[in-house]
């Protein structure tokens, strides 16, 4: 009794119960890159940054950071933090989770830590990081790794099974393929955080039963809903359908080294004979935005770079030129992986067969497609980009440099490798300058086809409040209430 | 008997082995490279072969398979490369899910179909046996997909009776587990039906019914009895079947069993996850098929092996 009197006095209430398209495989912040998981795992562990939806990098465990160099930043901690088991959060966490993750190569994030020089302590509550070269994106890295107490060292298998961290809730329990359970921290740092009692993630894969779920009244917010189901979901009393821009272009890479494609007037040619607005109309019913840069607004470096033409009669000509007057493009699909890939990629096969390129459509199963890529087996490859973490650092790096690149679409261009090495630094003016100058010279070369930025979209419960439909698709809910 | 036994287990040891082998092999031989599928697009080519040698993936096919083996006898099916976790262990917790959900769609299978069936074959040329028949070819031809989904927006929906998705006890089981015997019933429904009436057509029946024999003890002592053996053996397929897991049926009610683990593992190259459901789902099939024979010498005592 006296507990629900103070629950009620903090006015935290209810139970909220989600559905996500994504099954979650692990509870170790360290050891995926998975969004279904970086959004609950966010509910029991607290970063050190978080990162807003409208991309502002803003304290979590942090209170402070900033780059003494170009090669180390510095970051003040928050004091007064505990994990779930009671003991403090300080300055050993943070040397012990990024020396974890640097070392332990299982880990599926090691690799992009190995830039760490060395994590060093200064006092309980600051510690310093050095880097082997400039690590700008290193905050943006950081609102993504979940900080660990020291003591999960001692045995992880077992730390895992009953994980704790300082996050807004404590982890009660998983069920494998099933749900998660999670309950409030009452003593959260934030204060008012979190609204409710309970929180209850539901892994529901097929979007049909999601969104029946939602309408039956068993659950409150579902995410992934694709645009076909919107008009349902909005007849339904009680549902409401949010959307946003997401943080995620679509990009169907070229396979440069191929020589159909390898000549700039034939990629330029497919790019011209592509009519955006028919697929963003018709097909995504509008549920998608023109392409102005091959980053989308909101990430650092993001310049407007007007959209992409539709002109077939100049494609004609340029194919001319290029004397490919008969051209077959092997054009490769993950099955299953994005909405209305099939539709969309036939709609372009048809529009390509306009100025007489003939494609040649591939719906292969996901590591069959990834494997015929790394083999070079195609000329286009149907893909997206979302941006996790909230800076194009990683999507520059692993697909425009020589060795990000050379099992991918074997793009090399010293130019641009040289400007994402100087992008690399922590000054956002520099980084801003060097990226804008790296989507010009994309933009121009055309070594991929962006042709649509994707719409994220879920579906509520109305009784929800302060939910926020988020453009990176996590889903979030330490701050939403429950009527 | 005794004899016959031991040489089935024997050909059963050798079976098991055959589909381990097979199993481990066209796993490691079809295109896909489980680190890549375990990092995000686009990591680097390093990060890939490091966490393949960490993964034991670097090593001959015949140097994998002999520690596969050597862990196997001891009980050790590997770690699963999504899960880092025992093998055996994540597909155990899944398999109570898949077990109950079997388990009561074989029931509902068993009464419902062998009912239809015998209804049909008894009246047969009447309305009953018309509706058996209607039943039984819808069962059999609406796809597991529609009709889950349909049952869902009716029965979740609209009217709100049952719970769409998930496991959370008793009335989650009920749409998935009609979804899931819908083919299977059918199946048994008709195999009831034609095997039945077969057997009614024979003179012992007419001999029974002869002496004087009520209706009920020909059918089911006698007819039934004898229209039992090649129920047994559809009956028996399907329950392997089942307990391997419904893929579908399990996708659409999010149903956290093996079959949608098998699936996803199958995806993502979890190569000791596959191995582990497959061994394990071969076994049952191998036992239940030995339980069918001899359930053959006490259906049928004519029936004898040496």
């Amino acid at each position: 009794m006296v507990r629900t009197g103070v629950a009620r006095a903090q006015g935290r209430r209810g139970e909220i119960i989600a559905g996500l398209s994504e099954r979650m495989l692990t509870l170790d912040p360290a050891n995926h890159y998975s969004i279904s998981a970086t959004s609950v795992l966010r509910h029991v562990y607290d970063p050190l940054l978080d990162v807003t939806n409208d991309d502002r990098l803003v304290p979590a465990l942090a209170e402070s950071w900033r780059p003494l160099n170009n090669t180390t930043w510095r970051f003040t901690l928050r004091k007064g933090a505990s994990f779930h088991d009671g003991s403090p959060f300080t300055a050993d966490s943070v040397v012990f989770t990024l020396k974890r993750v640097r070392d332990n190569s299982k880990l599926i994030k090691s690799f992009v830590y190995q830039d760490i020089d060395d994590v060093q302590k200064d006092g309980d509550y600051a510690v310093t990081v050095t880097t082997k070269r400039p690590f700008g994106s290193l905050p943006a890295h950081l609102t993504m790794l979940g900080m660990l107490p020291p003591s999960a060292g001692a045995g992880e298998d077992a730390f895992f099974q009953k994980p704790v961290g300082t996050g807004p809730f404590r982890f009660v329990s998983w069920t494998h393929g099933d749900r998660v359970e999670l309950a409030a921290n009452a003593r959260y740092w934030k204060p008012g955080v979190p609204r409710v009692e309970k929180v209850t993630v539901r892994f529901i894969p097929e979007l049909s039963t999601r969104a029946a779920a939602l309408r039956a009244g068993e659950i409150h917010v579902i995410d992934r809903v694709w645009p076909d189901m919107v008009q349902t979901l909005k007849a339904t009393p009680g549902v409401k359908v949010l959307d946003t821009p997401a943080l995620e272009a679509q990009r169907w890479h070229f396979q440069l080294a191929r020589e159909t494609v390898k000549d700039p007037r034939v990629r330029k040619a497919v790019s011209l004979a592509i009519n955006r607005d028919v697929i963003i109309k018709d097909l995504l019913l509008g549920y998608a935005r023109p392409v102005v840069s091959p980053i989308p607004p909101g990430l650092i470096g993001h310049t407007n770079l007007g959209q992409k033409p539709y002109d077939p009669e100049k494609a004609r000509r340029l194919l001319k030129e290029a004397g490919q007057s008969n051209l077959t493009l092997d054009f490769v699909l993950m099955k299953d992986l994005y909405p209305k890939q099939l539709e969309i990629a036939q709609a372009v096969a048809s529009m390509l067969s306009e100025v007489g390129v003939k494609v040649n459509i591939r719906n292969l199963e996901i590591a069959t497609a990834r494997e015929q890529r790394t083999a070079g087996n195609y000329d286009l490859f149907y893909s997206g980009w979302a941006h996790m973490p909230h800076d194009p650092d990683w999507y520059f790096g692993q697909w425009f440099t020589k060795a990000g690149a050379e099992k991918l679409t074997r793009f090399s261009d010293p130019r641009v490798e040289q400007l994402i090495a100087e992008g690399r630094v922590p000054d956002p003016r520099v980084r801003q300058q060097k990226y804008a100058e790296i989507e010009r010279i994309l933009w121009d070369e055309e070594p991929e086809i962006w042709p649509y930025y994707s719409v994220a979209i879920y579906a509520i419960s109305d009784k929800l409040s302060n939910f926020e439909a988020r453009r990176d698709y996590y889903v979030l809910l330490h701050e939403v209430g429950i009527a | 008997m005794r004899s016959y036994l031991l040489r089935r287990l024997g050909q059963a040891a050798l079976t098991l082995a055959g589909v381990s082998l097979l199993v481990f092999v066209i796993l490691r031989v079809i295109p896909g490279d489980p680190a890549k599928m375990l990092l995000p697009e686009g990591a680097p080519q390093s990060a890939v072969d490091a966490l393949n040698r960490e993964l034991g993936l670097r090593e001959p096919i015949w140097v994998q398979y002999g520690i596969f083996l050597r862990s196997v006898i001891r009980g050790d099916f590997g770690q699963s490369f999504q899960y880092r976790a025992p093998a055996l262990r994540v597909v155990a917790e899944r398999a109570p899910a898949t077990i109950q959900l079997a388990l009561v769609a074989m029931l509902l299978t068993v009464l419902v179909g062998v009912s239809i069936g015998v209804l049909a074959a008894v009246r047969r040329g009447t309305g009953y046996d018309y509706a058996g028949t209607v039943l039984a070819v819808l069962g059999q031809s609406l796809p597991n997909f529609w009709l889950g989904i349909m049952l869902i927006l009716l029965f979740g929906v609209t009217l709100r009776w049952l719970p769409t998705s998930g496991f959370q006890g008793w009335s989650y089981l009920v749409l998935p587990s009609v979804t899931l015997a819908a083919f299977p019933t059918a199946l048994v429904a008709r195999l009831t039906r034609s095997s039945l009436l077969e057997i009614l057509g024979q003179e012992y029946i007419r001999t029974g019914r002869a002496k004087g024999l009520g209706e009920p003890a020909v059918i089911w002592g006698h007819a039934l009895r004898n229209a039992m053996i090649p129920l047994l053996t559809v009956i028996g397929l399907q329950i392997g079947t089942l307990l391997g897991g419904a893929v579908i049926t399990e996708s659409i009610f999010a149903w956290p069993g093996m079959g949608k683990l098998v699936v996803d593992a199958i995806f993502f190259r979890d190569f000791p996850v596959v191995q582990t459901v497959l061994i394990i789902s071969a076994t049952i099939f191998v036992v239940i098929n030995l339980l069918i024979d001899v359930l053959y010498t006490v259906l049928d005592p004519r029936i004898r092996y040496g």
